[in-house]
């Protein structure tokens, strides 16, 4: 088919033969993980993919507006979703890690690393709306709902002439806090998991003691997270072809796909980190 | 009690050096016209409008930063091991960066104009030679800010991860925080200074940048003490409170409630910024009203 013929929509279609495939490569990479190392490294591996997929999904609702947004003829942040979900995951990571090397619970942790991520989207969204409307004079509206769908406050009239709107609305604000809440949440997961299967594995590979162990673990943990979190962010910039307002936005409801190539992705990343040190 | 009353101290000293950073990064990217509205740069000659502003954007800010902080971070710790006292080491690695960043910039700025000759745009020398001192002076600023707030954070209280990675996590979210809040005020209120004041750049007008100043051409020094003003500074308040509120919280509260106490502050903090960008939102909305009539936008 020509790139004239296709259909305008295909963009946001979900072709069920890619997602089946998905899934096969998927239980594919876990089988090699389970065969490899059916303990740590297999349980490793069940948590990066879920990890990865929380940053897949998260970084849908972060409300991004690319070039236009930056000339106020868009809504959502001026940058790109990629970056934008990076900045706050790795946010999130940072303070993950932080709890992680505290000694708290997992779930402390990785509750942690998600809020670090969601306070991150918050300072910035606020401060996104505080330099439209006090530096620029301009109002926060959506264009592609007549309604915010959490305030009700009606969006077409305020959006300027010419312009598909501007700003964050209310919906994008919280989308942006959950979508960071996310990322900093996947992220720490994956690190966590990476971090405990290079503890136990490490100082029998290297023959050195774990407390020696310890720094390079958390080197090699956390490059592999900020390396994960990238590789998830851009497949998901992909999926919505570079901008997007947030969940309210018609291009949010394509995750399902992200959410396959998110998991069969960070299978394959994952596999290779654990078989560096399980092989 | 000694401890935390440190901790509180270096937080912030943090929170103050990530406020400079985050200011001289947005400074630093408008005049390198490194954000989004390097888009619009691009595009004036391409519509007849040749023009004397810098434009060095060959990647987004936040790669670049996590580059260039993670190169200063990691030199720095590099020295350090080599048993150089840790201010020196600090200054030389950003020195270092900074040199790369002036490669990266002269080599955009060629490249990205080189481009643009069938168009008739000139590649300026002058341009080039005052302009990328500038950006790199201001780079510089970033970059030791960030890698000296890494290092109290990796030193001083004891964060697990190793510098050159904190450089590089921290550099792109000062690239994100500063692209986010900085950008709009550079590319609306700046490059299309001859728009409406309080209304979006109408699609219609896009490439159509001011490209004349006060006496002669404009260029990107004059973007940077204009945007330095509202734009820089909201980035250095936007990449100061993240670093210092995370800090804040975890510092104080983590010891609480075997973790809880740090997240429950977290979401409160949260929960703040969420009513201020309400206030915000419906104060933008009362103040300056709408565009046109409610039935006529329906319709």
């Amino acid at each position: 088919m020509s790139a004239v013929a296709a259909k305008p929509a295909a963009g946001g279609a979900i072709n069920p033969t890619a997602m089946a495939i998905g899934v096969v490569m998927l239980v594919i990479l876990l089988g090699i993980a389970f065969y490899v190392s059916p303990g740590v490294g297999f349980m490793a591996l069940i948590g990066i993919v879920i990890g990865g997929i929380l940053i897949g999904f998260g970084t849908h609702f972060v409300p991004v507006g690319g070039a236009p947004a930056a000339m106020g003829q868009a809504p959502g942040i001026a940058t790109g979703v990629a970056m934008l979900a990076a900045g706050a995951g790795l946010a999130g990571l940072f303070g993950g890690a932080w709890a992680a090397a505290s000694g708290q619970s997992l779930i402390v942790v990785v509750v942690s690393g998600g809020i670090g991520g969601g306070l991150m989207m918050a300072i910035t969204c606020m401060m996104v709306n505080f330099v439209y409307v006090f530096g620029m004079g301009i109002p926060a509206a959506s264009g592609k709902v007549a309604k915010d769908p959490i305030t009700g406050d009606s969006q077409a009239e305020y959006k300027s002439q010419g312009t598909e709107g501007h700003g964050l609305p209310f919906v994008s604000f919280v989308g942006g806090v959950i979508g960071g809440i996310l990322g900093g949440a996947g992220g720490t997961l994956i690190y966590v998991e990476l971090l405990n299967l290079y503890q136990a594995t490490l100082p029998a590979v290297m023959q050195i003691t774990p407390a020696q162990v310890m720094p390079i673990a958390v080197s090699v943990a956390g490059m592999f997270a900020v390396g994960l979190f990238l590789v998830n962010a851009v497949l998901t910039a992909y999926n919505i072809t570079g901008t997007i307002e947030g969940p309210h936005d018609p291009k949010f409801k394509r995750w399902p796909r992200s959410i396959v190539a998110s998991a069969v992705a960070s299978a394959l990343c994952g596999l290779v980190a654990i078989l560096i040190v399980v092989l | 009690m000694e401890h935390i009353v440190f901790g509180i101290g270096i937080t912030a000293l943090t929170g103050a050096l990530a406020t400079v950073a985050g200011s001289a990064e947005d400074t630093e990217s408008n005049i390198g016209s490194q954000g989004d509205p390097n888009s619009q740069v691009q595009l004036a000659p391409q519509m007849g409008f040749l023009h004397r502003i810098f434009n060095k954007a060959v990647a987004g800010e936040p790669p670049a930063y996590g580059l260039w902080c993670a190169l200063g971070a990691g030199l720095a710790w590099a020295f350090m091991a080599m048993q150089m006292n840790a201010v020196l080491a600090i200054v030389l690695g950003c020195i270092l960066a900074v040199f790369v960043q002036g490669v990266y910039a002269t080599t955009a700025y060629v490249g990205r104009t080189a481009s643009l000759s069938k168009f008739g745009q000139p590649i300026y020398v002058d341009i080039l030679k005052s302009m990328t001192t500038v950006t790199m002076a201001h780079a510089f600023i970033a970059i030791f800010c960030t890698v000296t707030l890494c290092y109290l954070i990796n030193v001083a209280l004891g964060h697990p991860f190793p510098l050159p990675l904190l450089g590089l996590i921290w550099g792109i979210a000062l690239g994100a925080a500063g692209s986010a809040t900085g950008n709009p005020y550079y590319g609306k209120e700046r490059q299309y200074q001859n728009q409406k004041f309080g209304a979006g750049v109408p699609i219609s007008a896009s490439g159509n940048i001011v490209r004349y100043a006060e006496a002669g051409e404009r260029n990107s020094i004059d973007n940077g003490w204009f945007t330095a003003k509202i734009g820089g500074s909201a980035s250095g308040i936007c990449f100061g409170l993240i670093v210092f509120l995370e800090l804040w919280r975890t510092v104080l509260f983590e010891k609480v409630s075997a973790g809880w106490g740090a997240i429950i502050v977290g979401i409160l903090i949260i929960l703040i910024f969420t009513v201020v960008d309400r206030y915000i939102e419906v104060w933008a909305r009362k103040n300056y009203g709408p565009y046109t009539a409610a039935k006529e936008a329906e319709a």
